[in-house]
C-alpha cells in the first residue's frame, strides 16, 4: 500500500460569444459637468468583473483616469440592452459596445476643446483627463472644463452610444455541419498540468498542483484574469474528483441537498497553481482581449485523468474520479483485468460503458474495423 | 496604455468583502408576501387532480396560482432562435421531474405559505421514470416525452446534430490503430452562495418592478414579457449583481411566477428559494455520454474520428440543444482532424431539466477527447506533449464545421507548458509555430483540408 504520483497533460481551445452570435451588447455614456464619465450597460456582473473591465475600458478609451468612472448596470430602464453574461462573452462583446460608446464620448469632448482652443480636433489628444494639442504639450485643457463649457457655454449634452453585434449565423448544413461564416468571435487556447498523488489503499486522488498556461488575447486586468483561472481551475478539479448531484447515476436518489452533503471543493482541495498567461490578441476583441471565463474549468478534469493513468495504472472515464472508482479499477486490474479489448487493430477500452450494452438494437455505436 | 492592463482592485470589490452590496435578498418592501412552491414529489407522473381552494381559504394566503393563470404557458428559453418550446411555466397535467413546480402560493409569512401549499389537494397517477441516458435512446423504450425520447428539429428537422468531413472510410481503412473509449462526466451543481431568489412589485402606474439575480438582465426580461404577454414598458429589471450564476441563473426560474403572483395578489411577493431547492430542484450541468473511436497512424497523426454523443437533458430541452450543436462544433478540440463523423442527440430522462454552466458544450468534449489523446498516445507509445503538437491547430487549418483557422494558439501554449514544467522537447517541436503546414507537418492527408487564411 502506498502513494503514487503521477503526471497529466491536457491542451484546450474554447471560443469567445453565443454560438451562432445573433448576441447584441449595447452601452451608452453620459459625461457630467465636470467631466466625471457615467457608464450604463446591462451586463450583469456575476463575479466575472465587468464592471471593472467595462470602465477599464471607457476611462482607457477616452483617457481619463479610472476613478472618473462610474458604472451603472443596475436595471433596464436606465441601461440599454445586453444579451447577458455567460458565452465568455462580457469582456468581449459587451465590452466592445462600451468601447464604441467611449469612442462616441472622445470626439464630442475634441469637438469641444478644439473650439475652446481653437485648434482642430484633429490636432488634439486626450492623455489622463487633459485635452493636449499634439506637439504642443502647454497648450492643454482639462477634461473636467471642455465637460464645463460644453454644460454651460455651448448648452450640449455629452454622451456615446455603442453597440456590439456579431449577425447570427443561421445556415448549419444539416447533413455535414458547415457553417457560412464563423459560429463564434475569437477562440482562446489553454494547457494544463496536472500532478496528482494517488493512495492505493483508500483511492484517494490529491490533486498538488495544476501548471496552466492561457492565450488570453490581451488581459485588460491581470488580476482579475488570474481569479478567473485560478477560480476556473478550483471548479475544474471539483469536476475531476469531487462533484457529482447523482452519486449512483443514472440512479438519482441520495442528491445532495446540502453543502455539507454536496461535495464541492473547499480551500483545503487547493492545490499549488500557476498560471502563465500570454497574450495573442484577438482581431475583434476591445484591445485585443479574448473570452477565457467559461474555459478555465476545461482542461483540469483530462490533465487529473491522464495523471491517475500515470501514478497507478488505470484510466477512469467517468467523473468524478471519486475512490470508490479508482478502487474499483485497481481491484479490476489486480484481477488481470481492466485492459483493453484488442482486435485485429481496435484498442476498445470501456466496453462495459458503452451505449451497445443496454441498446437492444438500432441505436448502436459501431466502428468499422 | 495605462489603464488598460493595469491590476486595478475591482469595482465592487469592497462592497462584496464587507457585506455591503445589495443582492435580491438584501431588498426590502413593507407588507411583501413570501411565496412556496407546490413541486413534483414524483420523477414521472400525470396529474390527476388539482384543488387549490382549500389552499386559497386559509387566512394570510393571497394569491395561489397554478398553470391556468400563465398568459402563454409555454415558452422556451431559445424560442428567440426558433427552437421550439416544449416545457410549462407550471405542471399541466403531466410532471417529467421530482422538483418540478406545479401552483406556487403567496401568503403573509414562509409558515403560512408552507401549510397552504400542504393544502393543495392533488393526485397523481405515477408512470414509470426513465433515468439512463442510454436507455432512453434505445427505440425500444416507452416514450416519456411527448417529442419522443430525442429532440427532433435541428436543421430541416433533424434529429441529430451531424458533423461530417473528409472520408471517415478512408480514414479507418487507413489506420493502423483504432483506438475507443467511453466518456462520462457527471452532472453537477453550479452551487452558488445565493440562491434563486426574485422580489416582485406591482408599481402604481400598472408597471412591475422585478428584483431578480439573473445573469441576464434583458434576457430574462424578454421571457417573462413573453410569458405574461405584455411588452417591455410594463416591465423593469432590477439586479446587475448575482451572487454566483456559472449559467444557471441564466434560467429565468423565479421571475415569471413572482410576477404572477404579484398581479393576482396586488402586492409585492417574494420568493427565495431554500437551499435544498437549489440543489435539489434547480437546473444541473449535463451528464454526457460520449464514444469516440480515433483512426491513427502509428507515429500519432490522427487520421479520423467518429463519434456519438448523448446529451441527458433532463425532463426539458431548455439549452440543451444550443449546447449540443456548440459541442458538435469543438469535437475536434485543439487539433485537425480530417475525417470526421459525428452524431450527437438530445436525449430527454426524467431528471431535472440540465442548462448552461461555464464551459457549456465544451467541458463535456474537452473531458472525452483530451483524455482519449493521452490513452494514443500511451497505446502508440508516444510522449503525449508530442502527438498534441503534431495535431495541434495551424493557420490554414479547417474546424470540423469548415471555419479557417487564422490564429490558433495551441502550439504556443503547449510549449510554454512544456518549458514551464520541465518537459524536454525535441528540436522540431522546440522550434515549431503555428504559421501554415510544411514539409513532414503537412502529410498527404492534411493537404485536401488546408485552406488559405489570406482569403478568411
Amino acid at each position: 500500500m502506498a502513494k503514487h504520483r503521477g503526471k497529466g497533460i491536457a491542451a484546450i481551445e474554447y471560443p469567445t460569444g453565443m454560438n451562432q452570435n445573433g448576441d447584441p451588447s449595447q452601452a451608452w455614456i453620459k459625461v457630467k459637468p465636470d467631466g466625471r464619465i457615467d457608464v450604463f450597460a446591462g451586463t450583469a456582473d456575476i463575479g466575472n468583473g465587468s464592471k471593472t473591465i467595462q470602465s477599464q475600458i471607457v476611462a482607457e478609451t477616452i483617457g481619463v483616469p479610472y476613478d472618473w468612472v462610474t458604472y451603472d448596470n443596475s436595471n433596464t430602464d436606465s441601461s440599454p440592452m445586453c444579451t447577458g453574461t455567460f458565452a465568455s462573452r462580457a469582456t468581449f462583446v459587451a465590452g466592445m459596445a462600451a468601447l464604441k460608446a467611449a469612442q462616441e464620448v472622445k470626439v464630442k469632448l475634441l469637438e469641444i476643446a478644439g473650439k475652446e482652443l481653437e485648434i482642430d480636433p484633429s490636432d488634439l489628444e486626450i492623455i489622463d483627463g487633459e485635452v493636449i494639442a499634439k506637439g504642443s504639450p502647454q497648450t492643454k485643457m482639462n477634461v473636467a472644463d471642455v465637460a464645463g463649457a460644453a454644460t454651460f457655454g455651448h448648452g450640449e449634452l455629452i454622451t456615446g452610444t455603442g453597440a456590439q453585434l456579431k449577425p447570427y449565423a443561421a445556415i448549419i448544413d444539416s447533413e455535414t455541419g458547415t457553417v457560412d461564416s464563423p459560429p463564434h468571435s475569437a477562440i482562446s487556447y489553454a494547457t494544463c498540468a496536472a500532478e496528482v498523488e494517488v493512495d492505493d489503499e483508500t483511492g484517494q486522488v490529491q490533486v498538488l498542483r495544476l501548471q496552466q498556461c492561457y492565450d488570453v488575447g490581451r488581459a485588460i486586468n491581470p488580476t482579475q484574469v488570474e481569479g478567473q483561472i485560478e477560480g476556473g481551475a478550483m471548479m475544474g478539479l471539483g469536476l475531476g474528483v469531487l462533484e457529482n448531484c447523482y452519486p449512483y447515476y443514472p440512479d438519482v436518489e441520495n442528491r445532495g441537498g446540502q453543502f455539507g452533503s454536496y461535495l464541492a471543493p473547499g480551500m483545503e482541495e487547493m492545490p499549488q497553481i500557476d498560471t502563465i498567461m500570454i497574450e495573442n490578441p484577438s482581431a475583434d476583441g476591445p484591445y485585443g482581449a479574448k473570452g477565457i471565463g467559461e474555459m478555465a474549468n476545461n482542461p483540469q478534469p483530462p490533465a487529473i485523468a491522464a495523471a491517475v493513468y500515470d501514478a497507478v495504472g488505470v484510466w477512469v472515464t467517468e467523473l468524478p474520479i471519486t475512490p470508490e472508482r479508482v478502487l474499483r479499477a485497481l481491484e479490476a486490474k489486480a484481477a488481470g483485468g481492466g485492459e483493453p479489448r484488442r482486435e485485429g487493430k481496435k484498442v476498445v477500452f470501456d466496453e462495459e460503458l458503452s451505449v451497445n450494452t443496454v441498446s437492444s438494437g438500432g441505436m448502436r455505436f459501431e466502428v468499422p474495423a | 496604455m495605462k489603464v488598460v492592463g493595469a491590476r486595478i482592485p475591482r469595482y465592487d470589490g469592497v462592497a462584496h468583502v464587507t457585506g455591503r452590496t445589495t443582492y435580491v435578498d438584501d431588498v426590502r418592501v413593507p407588507g411583501t408576501l413570501w411565496v412556496k412552491a407546490l413541486r413534483s414529489p414524483h420523477h414521472h407522473a400525470g396529474i390527476t387532480r388539482l384543488d387549490t381552494q382549500a389552499a386559497e381559504e386559509i387566512p394570510g394566503v393571497h394569491a395561489v396560482i397554478t398553470w391556468q393563470d400563465v398568459p402563454l404557458l409555454e415558452y422556451g428559453h431559445l424560442s428567440a432562435l426558433g427552437i421550439p418550446a416544449d416545457e410549462p411555466l407550471l405542471a399541466k397535467d403531466e410532471v417529467r421531474y421530482k422538483g418540478q413546480p406545479i401552483a406556487l402560493v403567496a401568503a403573509d409569512d414562509e409558515e403560512i405559505a408552507a401549510e397552504a401549499v400542504s393544502r393543495i389537494d392533488i393526485d397523481f397517477e405515477e408512470r414509470p421514470a426513465m433515468l439512463d441516458v442510454r436507455q432512453a435512446f434505445d427505440p425500444e423504450s416507452p416514450e416519456i416525452h411527448r417529442e419522443g425520447n430525442w429532440y427532433k428539429h435541428f436543421e430541416d428537422e433533424m434529429d441529430r446534430r451531424q458533423i461530417r468531413k473528409g472520408d471517415i472510410e478512408w480514414a479507418f481503412e487507413h489506420a493502423d490503430t483504432i483506438v475507443q473509449g467511453v466518456y462520462r462526466p457527471a452532472a453537477i451543481e453550479h452551487a452558488p452562495i445565493e440562491t434563486q431568489t426574485c422580489q416582485v412589485v406591482p408599481e402604481a402606474s400598472g408597471r412591475l418592478t422585478i428584483y431578480s439575480c439573473t445573469q441576464a438582465l434583458y434576457f430574462s426580461m424578454g421571457v417573462v414579457a413573453a410569458h405574461l404577454q405584455v411588452p417591455l414598458n410594463k416591465l423593469k429589471f432590477v439586479g446587475g449583481t448575482t451572487g454566483g450564476g456559472f449559467g444557471g441563473k441564466v434560467d429565468t426560474a423565479t421571475e415569471t411566477m413572482c410576477a404572477l403572483l404579484a398581479m393576482k395578489s396586488g402586492k409585492p411577493v417574494k420568493w427565495r428559494w431554500t437551499r435544498e431547492e437549489e440543489f435539489l430542484c434547480s437546473s444541473t450541468r449535463a451528464p454526457w455520454h460520449m464514444e469516440l473511436a480515433d483512426a491513427v497512424t502509428k507515429d500519432g497523426w490522427i487520421l479520423g474520428r467518429k463519434m456519438l454523443t448523448l446529451h441527458d437533458a433532463g425532463a426539458y430541452s431548455r439549452f440543451s440543444p444550443y449546447g449540443l450543436t456548440k459541442h458538435s462544433f469543438h469535437h475536434t478540440g485543439a487539433y485537425t482532424i480530417p475525417n470526421l463523423q459525428f452524431d450527437g442527440y438530445v436525449v430527454y430522462t426524467n431528471r431535472t431539466p440540465t442548462t448552461a454552466m461555464r464551459g457549456f458544450g465544451v467541458t463535456s468534449v474537452s473531458f472525452a477527447t483530451e483524455t482519449h489523446m493521452s490513452r494514443i498516445a500511451d497505446v502508440l507509445g508516444i510522449d503525449p506533449i508530442e502527438i498534441r503538437l503534431k495535431n495541434a491547430n495551424r493557420i490554414g487549418d479547417t474546424s470540423p464545421n469548415g471555419i479557417v483557422y487564422t490564429d490558433p494558439s495551441t502550439v504556443s501554449t503547449i510549449q510554454t507548458m512544456a518549458e514551464a514544467i520541465g518537459h524536454e522537447l525535441p528540436a522540431d517541436y522546440r522550434t515549431m509555430t503555428s504559421e501554415p503546414r510544411t514539409g513532414a507537418l503537412l502529410p498527404e492527408h492534411l493537404v485536401a483540408q488546408t485552406a488559405n487564411p489570406e482569403e478568411h
